[in-house]
């Protein structure tokens, strides 16, 4: 790698970072915080960005792991997708008015396990391929894809289902 | 309008067997407003994750980062444009082109004028010229008593002006 520099390198993938961990804590505050954090642990290492084969894989692990960490230590709990059952039990009115305050696909999304919401993330929000999404989370592609498909199939179903 | 194309894109895509650029495909065809009753349940999923790729940071977060890290934040730089000795006196040039044109438009009407004058006059026709000429004839025709006696005066202060 070459010519990196903090302004050019890595403050460019501070928004990429802040949607990961705003996904993740569900929190604008918290998600800044989270990035501001990574930034600057990303800057500490600057002595081997040299060495980093992929800065960006290394910064995105870097924040997801804070990220879960603040979830860990708030005590809070991925949510689990079977709970969204009761808005199928909801009137059209009661409805209308959840999806006013807040997208009723978007909830269903954030409902999905951390690590199937994150790679959905990575895969249809930032656009990356399995490859780099298996660099960035440390696992294999196969194991990318079965989570993928895990989550796609879920939303599917429930969009079916008319939610 | 036939959608097997986007169908089985869909269906591929359920599968993880898309590329991104299949994917790119689909996120395009779902932004459209006129999309079938069938594939309708798909569309704000696909509306949501465009929606979700445009969250971002402020602009004081960034700088915030900088100064942090010891950089200075971007400033909107206003370059300085050289300004040679030609262009600072293209003003003048300018000036001086148009009192050229001036100048040339004047001489060429004033040239204009003066022989209109000269070609009626050749031609017999009274102009403003000849008839102000012939105004200034008549007044000194009609007093010769008066010229006469001038033309005499100054004769004789002439001839007492030099030493006999």
């Amino acid at each position: 790698m070459e010519n990196i520099s903090f302004r050019t390198t890595v403050m460019p993938l501070s928004d990429k970072l802040f949607r990961l961990a705003l996904r993740i804590t569900m929190n604008r505050a918290e998600a800044e915080d989270v990035v501001q954090d990574t930034l600057l642990k990303v800057w500490e290492h600057r002595s081997e960005w040299e060495q980093i084969d992929n800065l960006e894989a290394f910064a995105i692990a870097i924040c997801r792991n804070r990220a879960l960490d603040i979830q860990k230590r708030a005590g809070r709990n991925t949510e689990n997708l079977d709970e969204m059952a009761h808005f199928s039990s909801q009137t059209p009115h009661e409805q209308l008015v959840a999806s006013e305050q807040i997208s009723l696909v978007r909830r269903l999304m954030d409902a999905l396990p951390e690590v199937q919401r994150t790679i959905m993330l990575l895969r249809d929000i930032e656009g990356k391929t399995y490859q780099e999404i298996a660099a960035m989370l440390g696992i294999s592609e196969t194991q990318v894809k079965v989570y993928l498909h895990r989550a796609r199939t879920k939303i599917k179903d429930k969009l079916n289902n008319g939610l | 309008m036939d959608y097997k194309y986007i169908e089985q894109l869909l269906e591929r895509y359920w599968e993880c067997q898309t590329t991104l650029e299949e994917e790119a495909i689909l996120r395009t065809f779902f932004r459209q407003e006129d999309v079938p009753a069938s594939l309708l349940p798909y569309r704000q999923l696909f509306l949501e994750e465009d929606e979700m790729a445009g969250e971002h940071l402020s602009k004081d977060f960034q700088d915030k980062m900088l100064r942090m890290v010891g950089e200075e934040p971007a400033v909107q730089v206003c370059k300085a444009r050289r300004v040679t000795f030609m262009r600072r006196c293209r003003p003048f040039y300018r000036a001086a082109g148009l009192i050229a044109i001036l100048l040339t438009i004047g001489n060429a009407a004033h040239q204009s004028f003066t022989d209109d004058g000269q070609q009626a006059s050749d031609n017999g026709q009274p102009s403003l010229v000849n008839s102000q000429w012939s105004m200034v004839n008549d007044s000194i025709a009609s007093r010769p008593e008066q010229q006469s006696a001038e033309l005499k005066t100054l004769s004789i202060d002439t001839l007492d002006a030099f030493p006999r």
